[in-house]
């Protein structure tokens, strides 16, 4: 374990998957009445985490990015749903962002107790008591 | 700039242009028995900084609802036609009312996630504490 911290790798991509899911919901929720606006979101941590099992880093999806361990074009984070739309075009469900939101909310919870865990086990093995 | 503080940004557009439609709402329900008053609309539309989506909303032009007023039966009225008529308004309270209750269900929407959005990140800055 002491070797690898691959947990805090792990719960480091974690939050930030958690994180950045957030800001596409409020996204979302603030462009609840703009019509014709599509609703986005990213893959859950779980399938985001089946396509990326080298590293947690940035890479270069891109052509335009400047660096990054190669290009891997078959994931976009933003899927954009086709589900039904109101008649102006708008394809936000506040109950469905309210539901990811606290989904959300509980995966970043969870990122950073395990964190903490990890911070706490480590300091009781250097620690003199 | 972080996720968050993008966040809490795209959320704070949201409660504003909550607000400026609610604005205009209650603008249009104290002129509804104003004579010759056009109810006013306003759209929302993302917003685009240098040619590139940010992701805000931000609120449209105003407009005057452009359908027939309403045809009002007084002859006593000083601005009462040959026939008795006067131009009222074109507001239409049922449906003021009713994009209100929307407007107020989406700002409180955006409130829930400015809150969900600030507590994550205090949570966050918790990881600094012992």
């Amino acid at each position: 374990m002491f070797e690898n911290l691959d947990i805090f790798r792990m719960s480091h991509a974690m939050a930030r998957h958690a994180g950045s899911r957030q800001a596409l919901i409020a996204q979302n929720m603030a462009n609840a009445d703009t019509p014709g606006y599509a609703a986005r979101d990213l893959q859950p941590f779980q399938a985001y985490l089946e396509t990326n099992t080298a590293d947690f880093y940035p890479k270069a999806t891109r052509a335009g990015h400047l660096q990054g361990a190669g290009a891997n074009h078959s994931h976009d984070p933003r899927i954009r749903h086709e589900g039904q739309a109101d008649p102006n075009g708008n394809s936000v469900s506040i109950e469905t962002e309210m539901v990811k939101a606290v989904e959300v909310k509980r995966q970043h919870d969870r990122a950073l107790s395990i964190y903490k865990h990890a911070l706490t086990v480590l300091r009781s093995a250097v620690s003199s008591r | 700039m972080s996720e968050f503080a993008k966040s809490l940004d795209v959320t704070a557009s949201g409660l504003k242009a909550q607000a400026q439609r609610l604005r205009h709402l209650s603008e249009n329900i104290a002129n509804a028995d104003t004579p010759g008053f056009r109810r006013k609309t306003i759209s929302f539309q993302t917003e685009f900084t240098a040619g590139k989506g940010t992701g805000r909303v931000e609120t449209g032009r105003v407009r005057l609802d452009q359908s027939d007023l309403k045809q009002v039966y007084d002859p006593t009225h000083p601005m009462a036609d040959k026939t008795g008529h006067y131009d009222g308004s074109n507001v239409n309270l049922v449906i003021e009312i009713a994009d209100a209750r929307e407007a107020q269900r989406s700002y409180e929407a955006n409130l829930k996630m400015f809150e969900q959005a600030r507590q994550m990140s205090s949570g966050l800055m918790d990881l600094l504490r012992r």
